[in-house]
C-alpha cells in the first residue's frame, strides 16, 4: 500500500474500553494508534470538538475522522451527530458509525442526520479488526481531509 | 233528522235517479253526447215540461170520467200540487196555465169556450193564487231536500276519508298516540298499543307522561317551549310500559293548531330504539376493548422492538469481547498452550461464533413480526437466481443436479420472500450434503385460483414425519447439531414470513427419502 505522508487524527468516541482496547490493538498495525483521542462519552466528544472542558487547551483543529458508537452515556450518538451535521464549523468532518447495532432505524437515522458512513461491529475478531484496520487507513491515511484537519508527516 | 223525513228524501232521490237515468238514455239514442251537461239539462227541462203536460192530461181525463161526481177541482189542484212538488216551478206554471184553460173549456159556463164571466174570475185567481203558493212552497222544499243531499254526501266522504286514516294510523307499526295541550291522551293507534300494551280504551283520558312515567332529556318546559316555538319536537325518551320494563323511543312531536293559531294538540310519534341502543351500547363497548387491546399489543410491540434494540446493542458486545480476546490470547500465548487448552479455545470461539449466529438470526426473525412489509411484484425466478448465486461459496465444491421450473411473480416484501427463499434453499443444500450426486427442485404447483404453491424439493436426508408439527416451531431442530448446524430459526423464519403474507407453509417428507417444502401465496401469479 502506497503510504502518504501525512496522517489524520481520529476521534474515537466509545464508552466501552475492552472495544476501545480492541480497536487500538487492531489500528497498531499501521502506527495509527498514536493519533488516537479516545471520548468516552458524547458530551466528552462534544467537549473535544469545542475545545471546552478538559480540551480547553487543545490546539484549534478539527479531527479527520470520528468514529462514533451510537449507545453513548449522557449524549447518544445520533444527537451527538446531528449537533455536528448541524455546526457551520464541524459538519465537514467525517463521521463514521461504529456500531454493533444493524438495526434498520439506527441507519436510517444516521444517514438521514449526514452520516459518511455505517460500520457494523462484526463478532468474528478478524473481520472487526479487518474492518477497523480498513476504515482505519482509509480515513487516516487514503482519504483527503476536509482543510483544517489536524496531520502531521509521517515518521 | 226524522224517519219521515228520511225516507222522503230517499223516496224522491231515486225517483230524481231515475229520471235523470231516463234522459240520460233518451240523449244516447237521439243523438252524439257532445255538449254533454247543457244538452242533458236542457233535455231534462223539455221532460219536465212534458210531464207536467201529461199530469194536466190525466187530471182532465178524471175529471171528465168523474164529471158527475163534481171532483174536478181536486182532482186540477192534486195534480198541481204533484207538478210543482216533483217537477219545479216552470212545469208547474205550465200546469197551471193549461189546467185553468181545461178547467175553464170543459166545466165552466158556457162549455166548451175559453170564455171567462166575471163570477168565475175570483174563483180564477184564488186558484192560481193557490197554485203559486204550492209551488213557492214546494221550491222551498226543493232547496232544503238539495242542500240536506249536499250535506249528507259531504258527511259521507269525511266518513270514509277519517275511517281510512284512522286505519291506515291503525296500519302502521309506528307507535303513535295524540294528546291534547293538557297531556290527556284523545287517540291511541294500534302501534302504541303494541308497544306500551295499553288498548285504546285504557289509554285514552289519562296524562301520557304519568301513564308512561316519561323521562326527558331536558326539562318539560323546555321541550314545551321548543314545540310552541317550532311546532315540533324530536328527541330520546324512557318510557316505562304496562309491564313496568322500560323502552327508549326516538320520540316526535308535532303540534296541531286550530284555524285562529291556537295550539290544540300534540301528536306523538314514538320509534323503540332500545334495542339499537343497546347494540349501539355492546359496540362501543367491543370497540373500547378493542382500543384497549391495541394499545396494550402497540405496548408490548414497543417493549419487543424494545427487547430486540437492546440484544442488538448490548448481546454483541460481550460477545465481541470474548471472541477478541480469545483470539488475542490464542496469538500471544498460543506456544505456552498445550493441545488441550488450545482445543479449549476454540471451543469458546466456536460457541461465541454460535452465539452471534443465533443473536443474528433471532433478530432477524423478531424483525419480520416488527417491519412494515413493502408490497411489490417480485420475480421468484431472479430470486432464486440471486439466492443460487449467493450460495456459490457453499455449494461450489459439490455436486448439485439444479432442476428450476417455471417461476410465477409473486405479490410481497421482496427481502422478506428473499430471506424465505435463502433459508429453504440453504436447508435443502444442506441436508443434501451426502449424497454424492444432490438433487434440488424448484418449482410451482398448477395454478389455482386461491393462488400459487411453490416447492422446493430435494433428495436429502429427510425427516420423520410424526414430527411434522415441531418442523416450524423457534429453536425446534430435528437433527442432531454435530450432524447438521443451525440455530433452529430458520423454518420458523419462513413460516412467520408467509404467514405476514397471508399465505401458509408445509411439508412431505420421508426418512432418508428426501424433503419438499411448500409454501402457498394468495392472489393469481403470473
Amino acid at each position: 500500500m502506497n503510504i502518504v505522508e501525512t496522517l489524520g487524527r481520529i476521534l474515537m468516541v466509545e464508552d466501552d474500553p475492552k472495544d476501545v482496547e480492541l480497536t487500538l490493538t487492531a489500528l497498531e498495525e499501521y502506527n495509527l494508534t498514536n493519533e488516537v483521542v479516545v471520548a468516552r462519552d458524547g458530551e466528552e466528544a462534544l467537549d473535544y470538538l469545542y475545545c471546552r472542558g478538559s480540551f480547553k487547551m487543545r490546539t484549534n483543529d478539527n479531527p479527520a475522522v470520528l468514529l462514533l458508537d451510537l449507545k453513548l452515556p449522557k449524549i447518544d450518538g445520533l444527537e451527538v451527530l446531528k449537533t455536528i451535521k448541524a455546526d457551520e464549523s464541524l459538519k465537514m468532518i467525517p463521521v463514521v458509525v461504529l456500531t454493533s447495532s444493524r438495526e434498520e432505524r439506527d441507519m436510517v437515522q444516521s444517514y438521514k442526520l449526514g452520516v459518511n458512513a455505517y460500520v457494523v461491529k462484526p463478532v468474528d475478531f478478524h473481520e472487526f479488526v479487518n474492518a477497523i484496520k480498513e476504515l482505519g487507513v482509509f480515513w487516516a491515511i487514503i482519504n483527503e481531509p476536509p482543510p483544517g484537519s489536524i496531520k502531521r508527516k509521517q515518521v | 233528522m226524522g224517519g219521515g223525513i228520511r225516507a222522503r228524501i230517499a223516496t224522491s232521490v231515486r225517483a230524481a235517479v231515475r229520471r235523470i237515468a231516463g234522459a240520460n238514455s233518451l240523449a244516447g239514442r237521439a243523438v252524439a253526447p257532445q255538449p254533454v251537461p247543457t244538452l242533458k239539462a236542457v233535455r231534462s227541462a223539455i221532460g219536465h215540461y212534458g210531464l207536467a203536460a201529461v199530469a194536466v192530461a190525466i187530471a182532465l181525463g178524471a175529471s171528465l170520467l168523474l164529471q158527475r161526481h163534481r171532483l174536478q177541482f181536486p182532482a186540477f189542484l192534486f195534480e198541481l200540487a204533484l207538478v210543482s212538488w216533483y217537477l219545479g216551478v216552470g212545469p208547474a206554471i205550465l200546469a197551471v196555465v193549461l189546467s185553468s184553460l181545461a178547467f175553464n173549456y170543459y166545466f165552466t159556463e158556457p162549455l166548451y169556450t175559453f170564455y171567462v164571466n166575471s163570477t168565475d174570475l175570483a174563483y180564477y185567481i184564488v186558484f192560481i193564487l193557490f197554485s203559486l203558493l204550492l209551488t213557492w212552497f214546494s221550491g222551498i222544499r226543493r232547496r232544503f231536500e238539495r242542500d240536506l243531499l249536499q250535506s249528507r254526501d259531504d258527511l259521507r266522504k269525511e266518513v270514509a276519508v277519517r275511517t281510512e286514516q284512522a286505519s291506515l294510523l291503525n296500519l302502521t307499526h309506528d307507535t303513535i298516540f295524540v294528546r291534547d295541550m293538557g297531556d290527556v291522551i284523545t287517540y291511541w293507534n294500534r302501534g302504541a298499543q303494541e308497544l306500551y300494551g295499553w288498548t285504546p280504551e285504557e289509554a285514552i283520558g289519562k296524562d301520557s307522561h304519568q301513564l308512561l312515567q316519561t323521562q326527558f332529556p331536558v326539562s318539560l318546559a323546555e321541550v314545551r317551549a321548543e314545540l310552541l316555538r317550532a311546532s315540533r319536537w324530536e328527541g330520546e325518551l324512557q318510557k316505562t310500559k304496562a309491564d313496568g320494563s322500560r323502552v327508549v323511543v326516538a320520540s316526535r312531536w308535532s303540534l296541531r293548531r286550530d284555524e285562529s293559531g291556537q295550539p290544540v294538540a300534540i301528536l306523538e310519534t314514538n320509534n323503540d330504539v332500545t334495542d339499537r341502543k343497546r347494540r349501539e351500547e355492546e359496540v362501543r363497548k367491543l370497540n373500547d376493548e378493542l382500543a384497549k387491546r391495541s394499545a396494550e399489543l402497540e405496548s408490548s410491540n414497543k417493549e419487543l422492538e424494545a427487547f430486540a434494540y437492546s440484544i442488538s446493542h448490548d448481546l454483541r458486545a460481550p460477545l465481541r469481547h470474548m471472541v477478541g480476546y480469545t483470539e488475542l490470547l490464542q496469538k500471544h500465548a498460543s506456544s505456552a498452550l498445550d493441545e488441550k487448552s488450545q482445543r479449549y479455545m476454540m471451543t469458546i470461539l466456536d460457541s461465541s461464533k454460535r452465539m452471534g449466529n443465533l443473536i443474528d438470526d433471532l433478530l432477524s426473525f423478531s424483525r419480520i413480526a416488527r417491519v412494515e412489509t413493502r408490497q411489490t411484484t417480485v420475480s421468484l425466478d431472479q430470486l432464486v437466481k440471486e439466492v443460487r448465486e449467493e450460495m456459490q461459496p457453499e455449494t461450489g465444491g459439490r455436486k448439485i443436479a439444479w432442476k428450476i421450473g417455471a417461476l410465477p411473480d409473486l405479490h410481497g416484501d421482496r427481502s422478506m420472500l428473499r430471506l424465505a427463499l435463502v433459508n429453504l434453499i440453504s436447508n435443502a443444500v444442506k441436508f443434501t450434503r451426502k449424497r454424492p450426486q444432490a438433487e434440488i427442485e424448484i418449482g410451482c404447483l398448477e395454478k389455482r385460483n386461491d393462488g400459487v404453491t411453490v416447492f422446493v424439493k430435494d433428495n436429502g436426508v429427510g425427516f420423520d414425519m410424526r414430527y411434522v408439527n415441531k418442523l416450524f416451531g423457534v429453536f425446534q431442530r430435528l437433527h442432531r447439531a454435530d450432524a447438521f448446524e443451525g440455530t433452529g430459526i430458520g423454518l420458523a423464519t419462513v413460516e412467520r414470513i408467509i404467514h405476514r403474507h397471508g399465505g401458509k407453509v408445509w411439508a412431505e417428507a420421508l426418512v432418508d427419502g428426501g424433503a419438499t417444502f411448500f409454501f402457498s401465496m394468495p392472489g393469481r401469479g403470473r
